[in-house]
């Protein structure tokens, strides 16, 4: 059959009436002419007639034959079935809206679900041959390290793996907009940041070659997020000149919209190492690298390592045995616990839809036992068992069809519902979307849902001496309906049981999780930052005395309680990472610390308690002694070397950057106080040994600013910028977050996917009562005669009450029997995203089965009630 | 009456295709009935043929793109099809024709063989 012909056969149906109604006239003219000439012939005009008519032959076996010729005769049977069980559900609009709601839930959240999924697990990297980005960092050992200038210089001069090698620092800058300075964070890279990642500029360009070079005009290209809110979206912004930080910039281009939008970062700037940053010492640059075509990983790997061992002799002795490490880009995007959430996640959400596939069944196996008389008188009327199966899957299809939509418009919702609250959680590479990929999941959904859903009821119900259906007085259950339904019922059981102890499990560990003693007053704290620029204050002594301004100012805001000045956020980040070399401490007498410059009320505003010691006051000035204190962690280290006396008074090696170079000398610095540990990043990770120097010694450009209030927090906000505007009208203020909003943002992704898991849990819970309930009235409307039977004979309504229950249990048992046997089989998979819970925690597994047999009764109340009140007379006269 | 299927079948599978691609090359475009007549009588008297069989032969015969159809005014002043054969139906009459001399000379020599 050609292609011409298999299309205008499978586009036949659609012009069905048209087609009709014209061979009805070609028959109608055809008639007419055979009479004419046979009227010519000398008939009469009532033989003529007849003549014609026998000429033609069978009419209406001839229409038949056209159709069949002109389409697929299955379309139009199909078509005909789903129309079928369009009116069919109409008829029932009860069950149609409760199967319709049922099935757009699992479905919808299935197909959100799987944007997620697609987006962060299964889709390449948005860029141009994603698998050549290679990720490029210092490792000592398994522990990896960010890079620094020095190596990064002689690894791109030296290497023959690389097409290009990019650097990437990250950066802010006060930006004169209109008069008005506004921060805004951006990137230091190399020229060739944008070849490596293969994107080319929307508008005007990206960098030249040779743009990173020192003496090279100071160019920036900006985000198209940046260009629409701050620009208009206008390309006269192409050539403006700006003023970022005091040094005036030319805008050369404008980035398309996409993955680098979701990075939150407003501008690129070439990366020109100053002569103080190009040292070995400091880890401080984030390189990616593009393969060149036909480098394999291992080669780049061999390559680098043995470059870099090359290059050892030139490092400082604590990198000894240090080398670089190739890994692919994406690794990094995605961590393995955030992995595994989606993952579970989305496991959750397909068992919910498993469940809900699963009521349907059981619901049309309920209306396929209710509609056996129909099924006969059809099958007795001469429909074959095939058009009866075709007749009921056209039915679930028309189901699975509306709930399709439904859930394809719900997802939908939630996609543009859940997009703002996984910006934080989710890689900026991953773009959550409704896109061509999603779709056509939902449409693979749908159509798997409908085989699940009506194949097996359409199979069951058709099945059988189908005439004896039609005997009324043949009832009860044919018992393998019966036993499947009740299978369904249990697994159903089982399976929420799975999820409803992961989702107890999970909130536990929330709950560990939030109570780990961050050791840092959340209440009524507030942080925000300035970045001071480099061309104005030239000397340490300007920026203590800046900040020591910046304080007395603060505290005299009204609600101002108290204000502090320090390196990285609180709970968020460090200022910097260096090292502790004591006599004795860990491999190498040197062990790697956090550092965080804090100015004298740091620790009083963040009730940050000094256990032994003292902290930093009046005489930690520039000049006086060196001092340090530092927090539990490190206590431990420097007691493992030398027995438990505390550290205070001890002097230990502190390696530290001068003020305006980033490299790092050994200063000697006597520990002075020893603070409770303050937490700072993962809270599931060991807490990290952290040194503390005082501000007014170690001063940084870049400062943040604590502020412990009287009040609302956020009310003092207007005062304090105000103060700042007073001190220097052309700095801008960071962004300004309350302590308990990083509190809760540093664990928002376990929040999300416990909260998901919990909500789709009790989803599932809900499910399994409804076929709970659904199985056990229908038995109970089964057995009515029985029942009445019984009572007549003298059984109490009790009695007949505890025999509903009593089977209601039974299966409850068996689904919370194979759902713990589930539960184990999980372990594996729960522990790691566990935090301080076993993942055969009793509390978690007792509240499962505790909560599916409260279910269970939930569901038999109703239906075993009623049969206690059933009426002897009246059941028995109804159905004899 | 005899159905029209068993007529049908004193018609060999696939000839009535091949005459209606031959009626209409001989002679140009013509309705439905009129193709009808035209194998009746070219046929004469052997052939018992039910006129309405052509009709689903020409839907499959358009649908393959071997004829054209077009709107035209019959004799008895009706709207009415008529069909006429296109390049790719030429085409087809040739390989159909071909294909029939073929077999049925094939078939001929075996008669005579077996005789």
């Amino acid at each position: 059959m050609s292609i011409r012909r298999v299309l205008e056969r499978a586009l036949a149906p659609v012009r069905k009436r048209r087609l009709d109604r014209e061979l009805e006239s070609e028959i109608a003219a055809h008639l007419e002419l055979a009479e004419r000439d046979a009227r010519d012939r000398g008939l009469s005009a009532a033989e003529a007639r007849r003549e014609a008519r026998l000429g033609f032959g069978g009419i209406e076996a001839v229409k038949e034959e056209h159709r069949d010729r002109r389409s697929f005769r299955w379309m139009e049977t199909l078509a005909r079935d789903f129309r079928f069980g369009f009116s069919s559900l109409l008829r029932a609009p009860g069950f149609a809206v409760v199967a319709v709601g049922v099935l757009a839930l699992g479905i919808g959240a299935s197909t959100a679900m799987f944007s997620v999924v697609d987006a962060v697990l299964l889709k390449p990297l948005p860029y141009p041959q994603p698998e050549r980005l290679m990720a490029v960092v210092e490792a000592d050992g398994a522990q990896r390290w960010a890079v620094s200038a020095g190596n990064f210089v002689d690894w791109k001069r030296l290497n023959t793996v690389f097409e290009s090698l990019t650097a990437l620092a990250q950066t802010a800058a006060p930006v004169m907009m209109d008069g008005n300075p506004e921060r805004w964070e951006g990137y230091r890279v190399s020229a060739d940041h944008f070849k490596v990642y293969g994107v080319k500029a929307l508008l005007g360009r990206t960098f030249l070659p040779g743009e990173d070079q020192p003496g090279a005009e100071p160019v920036l290209v900006i985000s198209h997020a940046l260009w629409q809110t701050r620009f208009g979206g206008e390309a006269s912004v192409i050539n403006r000149r700006l003023l970022v930080g005091g040094v005036p910039h030319r805008i050369v281009g404008v980035l398309p919209p996409g993955s680098f939008d979701r990075e939150r970062g407003d501008y690129w700037k070439p990366l020109i190492f100053t002569p103080a940053e190009l040292t070995r010492e400091s880890m401080w640059l984030i390189a990616v690298g593009r393969l060149r075509a036909g480098v394999s990983l291992n080669q780049a790997r061999d390559e680098m390592t043995e470059l870099s061992a090359g290059l050892e002799g030139a490092n400082p002795f604590w990198k000894k045995g240090w080398r670089a490490v190739v890994y692919p880009a994406d690794k990094d995007l995605t961590g393995d616990r955030l992995r595994l959430m989606i993952w579970v996640t989305a496991g959750v959400v397909a068992m919910v839809l498993l469940i809900a596939c699963s009521n349907i069944g059981n619901l049309l196996l309920a209306r396929g036992a209710a509609r056996r008389k129909e099924m006969a008188v059809r099958a007795a009327l001469g429909a074959g068992r095939g058009r009866l199966i075709g007749q009921l899957v056209g039915e679930s299809l028309a189901l699975c069809t509306l709930g399709g939509a439904t859930g394809i418009a719900l997802a939908y919702a939630l996609v543009w519902a859940a997009r703002p609250l996984l910006a934080t959680t989710l890689p900026p590479t991953a773009e959550v979307a409704m896109d061509p990929r999603v779709l056509s999941f939902a449409v693979a959904v749908i159509l798997g849902v409908s085989v699940l859903v009506g194949f097996l009821p359409a199979l069951q119900t058709s099945s059988g001496a189908l005439n004896t259906w039609l005997n009324s007085a043949s009832r009860g259950s044919s018992g393998s309906r019966a036993l499947l339904r009740r299978a369904i019922v249990a697994g159903e059981v089982a399976v929420s049981l799975v999820l409803v102890c992961c989702a107890v499990l999970m909130f536990r560990s929330l709950l560990n999780l939030r109570s780990v003693n961050i050791g840092v007053r959340v209440e009524n704290v507030i942080a925000t930052s300035v970045n001071l620029p480099p061309e104005a204050h030239p000397k340490a002594e300007s920026v203590i005395q800046f900040a020591r301004a910046v304080v007395e100012r603060l505290q005299a805001v009204p609600g101002v309680e108290r204000a502090a000045v320090s390196t990285g956020v609180s709970l968020e980040g460090w200022g910097e990472g260096g090292v502790v070399v004591a006599p004795g401490v860990a491999r190498g007498g040197s062990v790697n610390v956090r550092i965080k410059h804090v100015d004298q009320n740091y620790f009083a505003a963040l009730n940050i308690p000094v256990i032994s010691g003292r902290g930093f006051d009046e005489r930690d000035r520039r000049g006086a002694p060196r001092v340090v204190v530092v927090n539990q962690e490190l206590t431990a280290q420097l007691q493992s070397a030398g027995g438990t006396e505390s550290p205070v008074g001890k002097v230990i090696g502190l390696s530290l950057s001068p003020y305006g170079t980033t490299l790092a000398e050994l200063a000697q610095v006597e520990v002075v106080g020893v603070i409770h540990t303050e937490r700072i990043g993962d809270l599931q990770s060991p807490a990290e040994p952290a040194a503390y120097v005082p501000f007014a010694q170690e001063p940084v450009l870049s400062m943040n600013l604590t502020l412990r209030t009287r009040r609302e927090p956020t009310s003092v906000m207007p005062g304090v910028r105000q103060a700042i505007r007073e001190l220097d009208r052309s700095l801008p203020l960071g962004p300004v977050s309350t302590l308990r909003e990083i509190k809760e943002r540093s664990f928002s992704d376990t929040t999300q996917s416990t909260w998901m898991t919990g909500v789709f849990a009790a989803m599932a819970a809900l499910l399994a009562a409804c076929g709970l309930y659904g199985v056990l009235a229908q038995t109970v409307t089964q057995q009515r005669r029985e029942i009445g039977i019984r009572i007549a004979l003298g059984a109490a309504p009790r009695t007949i009450l505890l025999g509903v229950v009593r089977n209601a249990m039974g299966l409850v048992a068996l689904g919370l029997a194979a759902g713990l046997a589930g539960a184990v089989a999980l372990t594996g998979v729960m522990r790691s995203l566990l935090f301080q819970v076993p993942p055969l925690d009793p509390v978690a597994l007792g509240t499962a089965c505790a909560s599916m047999t409260l279910v269970g009764l939930v569901a038999v109340l109703v239906p075993a009630s009623r049969a206690a009140r059933v009426d002897p007379v009246a059941s028995l006269r109804a159905e004899g | 009456m005899t159905t029209p299927n068993k007529q049908q079948a004193e018609l060999p599978y696939g000839t009535l295709d091949l005459l209606i691609l031959k009626s209409l090359d001989t002679m140009g475009p013509l309705h439905g009935y009129a193709i009808a007549r035209r194998i009746e009588r070219v046929a004469g008297g052997p052939l018992r043929l039910s006129q309405g069989a052509v009709y689903p032969a020409l839907i499959r015969l358009e649908q393959e793109g071997w004829i054209a159809t077009e709107w035209g005014i019959s004799e008895t002043n009706r709207r009415v099809k008529f069909y006429s054969l296109t390049k790719p139906g030429r085409k087809q009459l040739a390989v159909k024709v071909a294909e029939w001399e073929k077999s049925t000379a094939l078939v001929g020599r075996f008669l005579e063989a077996t005789s």
